[in-house]
């Protein structure tokens, strides 16, 4: 069982010993981690690493062999009000019947009695969720017209209209364009300035310093975690990637100034 | 004509009244229900399901027919139906889970073993001392000739109760059926959402027996959805317009039906709803076939239209025909083929918008490539406004003064 300690409480996502298998096989082995409360962190790892598997896991998707997980303290099947998830957008069919602000507004159905209709001020809650992540304008877009940045756009749009404490993103950035990326980017720093916790799977190892505060090392299993000083070190990068990154990329990775900006798009 | 006409205006009886009323009821139900089975791409489950009834509708008859001697008592054997066809379901989704055979196979194979297992015991029941054998023909196929009031009310019931259902579960089966891990994160049992379309799935397809025969009862969970899909893009827009197809059809159908005796409803419905996807699928102005030919055409002449542009503020000669027609009557050049002051502007917007495009496939090609009419619609429909902000700011600098020139 897990203590009801202070930092579990406080937290907005406290895993312990959480294990996931695919027939017998363990994607994700007997991990624990505490998400700081109002942090903004990325969940590293190389292919294959369990990485979607165990914020799938967290969020009820996949099976969970063993292993709890807990939000401020409660067991996270009663407290999934409290929990945004942006999923790949790989994950759905574009091509189906919907235009953009149909599937914004989609994040606020759980709210909706069946004898409620879906009313002005619903759409007015989704188009202002739209205009944070720059959308507003393609709200009546079928969606099977928008391009891959547009996709992801409109899926953190769905999450962000449930105002929830912890927002759960997988691979965001990966194969958008670069505008779309900064603009995630600021709507993220945004949530965080107000005091709300992100945890995002993140592929993309030069830009982390530069968009998080804290870092889950995973490869299979919990490799290291802490804040992106502390943790994100060439020998914990090493561990996580099994000695496949070339000291060049290392020597770079573990340079403060930011790298963001110089990266060619 | 004239009977026809009577069964329109609901004047040819009672009976015939109610049985045109509860057909319009199940076409709306199968229609709503039907949509969510489409959009969740389970189409297919409904053959399995209603093939898979006919053994249960079977036993039911020798039972009821060993007991009272008669085996046509349409409660029991919908029952009946409803239980074979559950365990068919059950099969079907024991296969598709514990081996590695698909959900296709798996329909297929119990598909066609319960249909061949129902064949035998209506063999069977042909050869039994009770009366009535003749009637279960009619499921096949279907047969609202002979039904009663009785029966025609319990099918309006049924039917009533499908839509009530599909009303209170609307949102939670359209978040399963968009993105079921996402409705899982919402605090859904999807698994259980599943269960219940399936279940409406099946309430439908057993009621529909009767009127639509097994055979066919799958056409009216498939065409009228498929036939909304043409008219709308919005997800509950369509299961609204494929209940009311259903409707459509089924009044057409029985309709019809009454005006000659032995005119068999079933394949008549049928008829009726592929006529209005038949219609739909020609006339449709998203997506029918004369909107894609005027499409098409409107496409050419907006590449025309582009490319004379750009010739003309590259100045070079423009020697195609349907170009120079479009440009003239645009007003952009003169009738000797000098650009007039529009035609310049023109000229260098699109000089402009071919320059953002070029780098935005430059920077973005998978986007790009995703895009319809890639280049050629204007990219402020296509990007947003930040988007094309950081777009501006990459162009080339000399290109911005070629393009001011």
């Amino acid at each position: 069982m897990m203590g009801d300690s202070e930092a579990i409480v406080q937290s907005p996502l406290a895993i312990r010993g959480l294990t996931v298998s695919y027939a017998h096989r363990p994607v994700v082995h007997s991990v624990d981690f505490v998400t700081p409360p109002g942090s903004m962190t990325a969940i590293v790892g190389p292919n294959g690493a369990g990485k979607s598997t165990l914020l799938k896991a967290v969020l009820g998707i996949t099976r969970r062999l063993t292993g709890e997980v807990r939000v401020f303290g409660q067991p996270v099947e009663a407290m999934s009000r409290h929990v945004a998830y942006v999923p790949q957008r790989s994950s759905v069919d574009w091509d189906f019947p919907a235009t953009v602000i149909d599937v914004v507004t989609m994040g606020l159905f759980r709210d909706l009695r069946w004898w409620q209709p879906t009313r002005h001020r619903h759409r007015q809650r989704a188009l202002e969720s739209l205009s944070r992540v720059g959308m507003e304008a393609f709200a009546d877009r079928q969606i099977g017209q928008l391009s891959g940045g547009q996709q992801q756009r409109v899926f953190l749009a769905r999450a962000l209209i449930q105002q929830a404490a912890l927002t759960i993103l997988d691979e965001p950035f990966a194969g958008v364009d670069a505008a779309t990326e900064k603009a995630i980017v600021e709507v993220l720093k945004q949530l965080k300035r107000e005091g709300r916790t992100l945890l995002c799977v993140h592929h993309d190892l030069a830009t982390v310093r530069d968009y998080f505060d804290h870092v889950l090392l995973l490869n299979v299993r919990r490799i290291a975690d802490g804040p992106v000083e502390e943790a994100f070190t060439a020998a914990n990068l090493q561990a996580t990637y099994g000695g496949r990154l070339s000291p060049m990329q290392l020597v770079r990775l573990m340079e403060p100034v930011a790298q963001g900006e110089s990266r060619g798009e | 004509m004239e009977t026809w006409w009577l069964a329109l205006t609901f004047r040819l009886g009672y009976n015939t009244s109610l049985v045109t009323l509860g057909t319009m009821l199940l076409g709306a139900g199968a229609g709503m229900i039907g949509s969510f089975i489409l959009l969740r791409k389970r189409s297919l489950v409904s053959d399995a399901i209603s093939h898979a009834t006919l053994p249960g509708l079977a036993l039911a008859f020798i039972v009821v027919g060993l007991i009272q001697g008669d085996g046509r008592w349409l409660p029991a054997l919908l029952v009946g139906a409803a239980g074979s066809a559950a365990f068919g379901l059950w099969a079907v989704q024991r296969i598709s889970e514990r081996t590695r055979l698909g959900e296709d196979a798996a329909i297929g194979a119990v598909l066609s073993t319960f249909f061949a297992f129902g064949v035998v015991l209506i063999t069977v029941i042909q050869a039994m001392p009770v009366s009535g054998q003749a009637g279960l023909t009619g499921y096949l196929v279907g047969a609202t000739a002979g039904m009663v009031a009785a029966e025609a009310q319990l099918i309006a019931l049924c039917a009533l109760g499908v839509l009530l259902a599909v009303l209170v579960w609307r949102r939670s089966f359209l978040m399963v059926c968009f993105d079921a891990e996402f409705a899982r994160t919402q605090g859904l049992h999807t698994g259980r959402v599943d269960l219940a379309m399936l279940a409406l799935l099946m309430v439908v397809v057993v009621i529909g027996l009767k009127v639509t025969g097994l055979i066919l009862i799958v056409a009216l969970t498939i065409i009228p959805p498929v036939t909304a899909r043409f008219w709308t893009d919005r997800p509950l827009h369509m299961v609204i317009l494929a209940a009311l197809l259903g409707i459509l059809a089924g009044y057409l159908g029985v309709t019809l039906s009454s005006v000659t005796e032995g005119l068999p409803t079933g394949p008549l419905i049928v008829l009726s709803a592929f006529g209005l996807f038949f219609v739909s699928f020609l006339f449709s102005p998203r997506r029918g076939v004369l909107a894609s030919l005027l499409a098409h055409q409107r496409f050419r002449r907006r590449v025309h239209l582009r490319q004379g542009l750009l010739a003309v503020a590259r100045d070079e000669p423009i020697f195609d025909n349907l170009t120079l027609r479009i440009l003239q009557r645009r007003g952009y050049l003169r009738r000797d083929g000098v650009p007039t002051a529009p035609g310049r502007a023109a000229a260098r917007d699109a000089e402009h918008e071919e320059r953002l495009w070029a780098l935005y496939r430059e920077c973005q090609p998978e986007d790009a490539l995703q895009q319809e009419h890639s280049g050629l619609t204007p990219i402020a429909s296509v990007l947003s406004p930040d988007a094309i902000m950081t777009l501006e700011a990459q162009l080339p600098p000399n290109g911005k003064q070629e393009a001011r020139r």
